[in-house]
C-alpha cells in the first residue's frame, strides 16, 4: 500500500516522540527521487538528519519554517500548489475550513500531503488515509547499556484509503530507509499490550 | 531556414556587435513571407528562423512540398534544414545546398554522426575532442550523470542536444502575469528614441521580474499595437536564456523593422508587450531539478513543469515567510544532531563541507527526527545517578530504559565545560537529553 498517494491528504498523528515525524519525513522519500519536496516546519525543530536516513534525496529537500499559524494556511496552500509531496506539520487550532481547502487543492494539483497535527487529530474528512500512532517500543538500550537501534511502531490505519477498515500494522524502523511492516495490514484489531522494558 | 550570408554558422564565433537593424528589417519580409505559408514562425536571429511545421506538412501533403514551397517563396539563398527540434534542423540547414532543402529522416541516426564542434564555439566542444569524444553519438552514449557532475548545466544540455532531446516548448501555457506592458494611448509614441528608450526598460523589467522568480526566457513574443490598431507579432528565441542585452536589441531591431518597413506602424506606437515563453529555471542554481529518467525514457518535458511549479510555490512561501526560513541543507561532521546539518538558504549554492573526517563522539543512528540548535530545559527526576521520571509536555513519564552517559568534552577554548548525554526510553517515545552543570536539556526527541 501507498501511504502517500498524489492528490491524497495522508494523515501522521501521535504523541511526539512516537515516530510519526520521521514515519511522515520518509514518505517524501520516494516522491523525492524525481521532483524536490517540501517540509513545513511549524515548530523549528524539523531535523533533516533523519530524513536522510529515510532515504530522502537531501539536494531535493526544502524545510519551510513558518511558525505562525495565522499565515500558515496561506504557507501550506502556495507548497501544495506547486510541490509535489508536502510534508506539513499544522500549529494546533487550524481552521477545520482552512484544512479542507488544502485538501481540495492538492486534489486539483495532485499533490501528496502527509499532514502531521500538533494539536488534536484532523477532521474527519480531510485525509484519505489516517496514519496513528498507538504503541511505540525500544530495542537497544538497558540501564545506561547499548544505544537506540530499532524501533517498533504500532499504527492503526483508517480512512477511504482503506475503505474504511480500521487496520493494525507494526513497522520496524532500525535507522536505515527501509521501514518494514512486521505484520502488515492484515493484521486485523490486534489488541496489543502495553509494552514494559 | 537559414541565410548564411546573414548569419554566421553555428560552430563559429558570433559576430561583433553591429546594429543590424537593416538586416532584420530584410529578414522581417522574409519572415512574413513563409508566415503566409505557415504561421508562428520564431526568429533566432537576422538570417535564421525556425518554422515549426508539424499542421502544415499535413496541409500541404508532404514535407518536399512544403519545403520546396517556402524555398519557392523567399529570396533566393537560404538554406532549408527539417529536423526533429530546432537544434537539429539548424544543423540540417548548415548541411543543405541552395535550394535544396535537406530533410533528414532519421534525427537520431543524423546526429550521431556530427561533430561535436556543431554545439557550437567555446570550450566545451574542445574539452569532449581532447577527452576523445568527437562525435555528438560518442556524448550521447556517456552516461548523463556523469556528464552533469563534470561539465554542470552546460554539459547536461550539450548531452540532450547530442541525443535528440532538444528544448521543445512547454505544453502550458505562462501564466499571464510574467508579461510586460507599457501603454501609451494617450501619446503615440512616434520618434524611434522613445520606442528604443521604451524597449531597453520592458527588457530590463521583464527579466528582473522573471529573475526574482528564478527563472529566464528561452522565448518572447514582441507585440506592438499601432494608433490604428494595427497589431504586430513577432516571436523570437534563443539557444541561451536572454540577457536584458540581447533581449532589449532584438526587441528594438524587430520595432524597427516593422516601423520600417510599408504600412509600418501608422500613428506611433500605443502598447509595446514582452510575452515571455519557454522559461528556463537554470537562472537559479537548483541542482535538486535536474529530470531523471525512468524505464529508460526521459521525463524531461514533465520534470520541467515540475520545477516552474515548484520554484514559483517556493518563491512565494519565500515572500511569506522570509529567505531565511526557506532552506536546505548538507550533512556534516558533528556529535550532535544539530551539528551534523549545515543549513543555507533554498536558491545559494550549497556549502562545501566536509564529512569524512570520523566523529567519535556522534550520536549514532536512528538521529532524532526533531533537535534543537538551542536545546531548551527538560525536568528529570534522578536516583542515584539513574533517571527515573522525565516530565514531557505536562505528564511525567516513567524512564524504561535508557543509554549513558555518554561524556562530552566541551569546547574548552570557548569556555565550554563537559556534559553528558543520554537516550531515554519512556512507553510514550524516546529522547536525547544533555546534562550540563547539574541541569538536563532537550537535544532531541526520537519522533
Amino acid at each position: 500500500m501507498k501511504l502517500l498517494q498524489p492528490g491524497r491528504i495522508t494523515e501522521v498523528y501521535g504523541l511526539t516522540g512516537m515516530g510519526m515525524t520521521r514515519l511522515g519525513l520518509g514518505l517524501l522519500a520516494e516522491p523525492s527521487r524525481r521532483a524536490p519536496v517540501v517540509a513545513l516546519d511549524v515548530k523549528g525543530w524539523l531535523s533533516p538528519l533523519a530524513a536522510w536516513e529515510m532515504g530522502v534525496d537531501s539536494s531535493r529537500l526544502v524545510i519551510v519554517r513558518c511558525p505562525d499559524p495565522e499565515r500558515w494556511p496561506q504557507v501550506a496552500a502556495a507548497l501544495i500548489d506547486g510541490v509535489q509531496a508536502v510534508y506539513a506539520e499544522v500549529p494546533a487550532g487550524v481552521g477545520e475550513q482552512h484544512l479542507r481547502r488544502l485538501a481540495a487543492l492538492a486534489r486539483a494539483r495532485r499533490t501528496g500531503v502527509a499532514l502531521r497535527p500538533l494539536g488534536d487529530a484532523l477532521p474527519s474528512g480531510v485525509a484519505h488515509l489516517r496514519l496513528w500512532a498507538k504503541e511505540v517500543r525500544w530495542e537497544g538500550v538497558d540501564h545506561g547499556h547499548g544505544q537506540l537501534r530499532r524501533r517498533y511502531l504500532v499504527v492503526e490505519v483508517s480512512g477511504r484509503g482503506v475503505a474504511g477498515m480500521t487496520k493494525t500494522m507494526e513497522m520496524v524502523d532500525d535507522g536505515t530507509d527501509v521501514m518494514r511492516v512486521v505484520s502488515g495490514v492484515g493484521a486485523e484489531e490486534r489488541q496489543p499490550a502495553r509494552v514494559a522494558g | 531556414m537559414w541565410y548564411p550570408e546573414l548569419a554566421p554558422k553555428s560552430a563559429s564565433q558570433p559576430a561583433s556587435p553591429v546594429d543590424r537593424s537593416a538586416d532584420v528589417r530584410w529578414f522581417e519580409a522574409v519572415v512574413q513571407t513563409i508566415e503566409d505559408l505557415v504561421p508562428r514562425v520564431e526568429v533566432a536571429e537576422p538570417g535564421v528562423a525556425y518554422v515549426p511545421v508539424g499542421g502544415a506538412v499535413r496541409y500541404y501533403g508532404g514535407e518536399e512540398v512544403l519545403a520546396e514551397k517556402i524555398a519557392g517563396a523567399i529570396p533566393p539563398g537560404a538554406r532549408l534544414g527539417l529536423a526533429d527540434g530546432p537544434f537539429a534542423a539548424r544543423q540540417a540547414a548548415e548541411r543543405a545546398g541552395e535550394n535544396e532543402p535537406f530533410i533528414v529522416e532519421d534525427t537520431a541516426s543524423f546526429l550521431r554522426d556530427l561533430e561535436v564542434d556543431a554545439l557550437g564555439p567555446g570550450e566545451l566542444a574542445e574539452t569532449f575532442r581532447w577527452l576523445g569524444v568527437t562525435t555528438l553519438g560518442a556524448l550521447a552514449r556517456l552516461p548523463r550523470e556523469a556528464i552533469a557532475s563534470r561539465f554542470g548545466v552546460e554539459g547536461l544540455t550539450a548531452h540532450r542536444l547530442a541525443a535528440g532531446e532538444d528544448r521543445v516548448p512547454l505544453p502550458r501555457s505562462i501564466p499571464p502575469e510574467y508579461a510586460v506592458e507599457s501603454c501609451h494611448y494617450e501619446e503615440p509614441l512616434e520618434l524611434a528614441e522613445q520606442v528604443a528608450f521604451l524597449t531597453r526598460n520592458l527588457a530590463a523589467q521583464l527579466l528582473e521580474r522573471l529573475a526574482r522568480e528564478g527563472m529566464s526566457p528561452f522565448r518572447v513574443m514582441v507585440e506592438v499595437e499601432a494608433a490604428d490598431g494595427t497589431v504586430r507579432q513577432r516571436t523570437w528565441r534563443s539557444t541561451d536564456p536572454f540577457t536584458e542585452h540581447a533581449l532589449a536589441e532584438r526587441v528594438w531591431w524587430q520595432v524597427r523593422a516593422w516601423i520600417d518597413t510599408p504600412g509600418g506602424i501608422p500613428g506611433g506606437v500605443v502598447r509595446l508587450r514582452l510575452d515571455p515563453s519557454d522559461l528556463s529555471g537554470e537562472g537559479r542554481q537548483l541542482p535538486l531539478l535536474e529530470p531523471v529518467e525512468r524505464d529508460g525514457a526521459t521525463t524531461w518535458q514533465e520534470v520541467t513543469i515540475d520545477r516552474h511549479d515548484a520554484e514559483r510555490a517556493l518563491s512565494r512561501a519565500q515572500a511569506l515567510v522570509g529567505p531565511d526560513a526557506v532552506l536546505q541543507a548538507v550533512p556534516k561532521g558533528g556529535r550532535m544532531p544539530h551539528e551534523q546539518v549545515e543549513w543555507y538558504p533554498w536558491g545559494d549554492r550549497p556549502p562545501e563541507v566536509t564529512t569524512d573526517a570520523p566523529w567519535p563522539g556522534k550520536v549514532p543512528p536512528p538521529s532524532p527526527a526533531l533537535a534543537s540548535p538551542t536545546p531548551p530545559p527538560i525536568e528529570v527526576e534522578w536516583d542515584g545517578g539513574m533517571p527515573v521520571r522525565i516530565r514531557l509536555g505536562t505528564r511525567w513519564e516513567t524512564v524504561l530504559s535508557w543509554s549513558g552517559p555518554w561524556r562530552m568534552v566541551g569546547r574548552w577554548w570557548e569556555g565550554e565545560g563537559p556534559a553528558d548525554r543520554y537516550q531515554i526510553v519512556t512507553s510514550v517515545g524516546a529522547v536525547l537529553c544533555v546534562v550540563k552543570d547539574g541541569r538536563a536539556y532537550l537535544a532531541g526527541v526520537y519522533d
